[in-house]
């Protein structure tokens, strides 16, 4: 018996050992069988590696490769899980063997932990990177890419210029009522300030005056504000004894701000120096 | 046996369910990225503050010239223009000199504002209007501030946004 027991056990050991110069599995190094090690596994049953044990020192390697074979096989019986075969193994005293055992627990949680740290790290900079694309200046700004806000509040600042900067001496009011309708906040002081010398010589002048909006052009669109580039025309027409008529041109930006459904100016930056 | 292994065993579970998490925010980080780099609207406002901004440069470089320098002043101006523009630009340069020459003016402009108009991303053709302030100095008097306001057109050039077109915005005819 023993020398069968031998006999085998050094076919098992070669067998061993062929299979972890074959490409290896892990780090096991020329240890115990590895589960890629077919003809250690099959034969074994636990108690056959009880009794590899008890065939001493010599046998030693043997058993270890039974055990882990042992183990093993448990595993592929159990689930996949060579931890359980603790029970079976806990007679080989060996440090090979225990050694390996924690190797399945510690790879899971580590591959867990660095996807997690892998993935995270990809999420925030995704999150960072897609963040400050859409806070760019340059997207912030719809002018031109919103293509109804644009030429909706071109529209509008170009009615409300036009209405703002008329004044006919014959209905002053047209033009404050204009003014109620069309300004808000800073530009209802300025408008005042621009159109006082003309609201003071109207009556004796019989003074006309009508601003054409000629081009505009939207510099900066942002929700409900924005600012209009404005060049525009005005002609200045005395209606008293012998009618006159002057032209100017003016070019200034406005800010203008939504209120409801309408824009409306809010600033109006003449460039003065 | 797999499944009480893994509720048995509590840092584990905390393991996967955090890989689980972060795999998901990836996932929705990068579908978020992945569409903000990918925004039609952001290309064409791209190519709309490029133009604005070659637009501007370019108007600039047209109302900058110091009789001193007028050779590198001219090579700038044709720099800055192309089609029609540049053409003309080189046609009359010669003449251009002498002129200049003899008036020994210095011009330099300074941006106030400006607004691209339209712009057709795809024709590579944009219109830009520039409130300009030019101060224009003779060897006598004291120098002349204008204003002046500036309609260019752009045409995209394998050099960039480039002017073909500039002029004056007209005046008088359309108002009253």
């Amino acid at each position: 018996m023993s020398t069968t027991r031998h006999l085998v056990n050094r076919r098992r050991r070669l067998a061993v050992v062929a299979a972890t110069a074959a490409p290896p599995r892990g780090t096991a190094g020329p240890g115990p069988a590895t589960a890629s090690d077919p003809e250690a596994a099959e034969p074994r049953t636990p108690s056959e590696a009880e009794a590899a044990a008890e065939t001493g020192t010599k046998a030693k390697t043997e058993t270890e490769a039974g055990a882990g074979a042992a183990a093993r096989e448990d595993a592929g019986a159990e689930g996949d899980d060579a931890g359980d075969a603790d029970s079976d193994a806990d007679d080989a005293p060996s440090a090979a063997l225990r050694s390996r055992r924690p190797r399945p627990h510690v790879r899971l949680p580590a591959v867990l932990c660095a996807a997690t740290v892998l993935l995270g790290a990809f999420a925030a900079w995704a999150f960072t990177s897609a963040a400050s694309l859409r806070d760019d200046p340059t997207r912030q700004n719809t002018a031109l890419t919103d293509i109804s806000r644009t030429s909706e509040v071109k529209g509008q600042i170009t009615e409300a210029v036009g209405a703002v900067f008329s004044y006919t001496y014959a209905s002053p009011e047209k033009s404050e009522k204009a003014a109620r309708t069309y300004l808000t906040g800073k530009a209802v002081q300025q408008h005042q300030d621009m159109l006082a010398e003309v609201r003071a010589q109207a009556p004796k002048q019989k003074l006309v005056l009508t601003t054409t909006v000629t081009e505009s052009g939207v510099e900066l669109l942002d929700g409900d504000r924005a600012r209009l580039l404005v060049f525009a025309d005005q002609s200045n027409t005395r209606t008293g004894k012998d009618e006159e008529t002057t032209y100017a041109a003016a070019m200034f930006a406005v800010d203008a701000v939504r209120r409801g459904d309408t824009w409306r100016i809010a600033a109006i930056d003449t460039f003065t120096r | 046996m797999a499944r009480v292994r893994t509720t048995g065993n509590p840092p584990l579970v905390a393991a996967v369910v955090l890989a689980v998490v972060a795999a998901g925010a990836a996932g929705w980080g990068g579908w978020s990225r992945y569409d903000a780099a990918h925004d039609d609207a952001a290309a064409y406002a791209q190519a709309r503050d490029d133009a604005l901004a070659a637009g501007e440069q370019a108007v600039q470089n047209m109302n900058t010239l110091d009789h001193a320098r007028l050779e590198q002043g001219l090579d700038t101006w044709e720099d800055s223009t192309t089609g029609d523009l540049h053409q003309q630009l080189v046609d009359g340069r010669e003449a251009f000199v002498k002129q200049i020459e003899a008036a020994k003016t210095v011009s330099t402009a300074k941006i106030l504002s400006g607004a691209v108009t339209e712009l057709d991303d795809r024709a590579g053709r944009a219109g830009v209007m520039v409130a300009l302030r030019v101060t224009v100095t003779a060897p006598e008097g004291e120098p002349a501030v204008k204003e002046s306001r500036m309609l260019g057109r752009l045409t995209r050039t394998s050099e960039g946004w480039k002017l073909s077109a500039l002029g004056q915005a007209p005046v008088g005819n359309t108002a009253g």
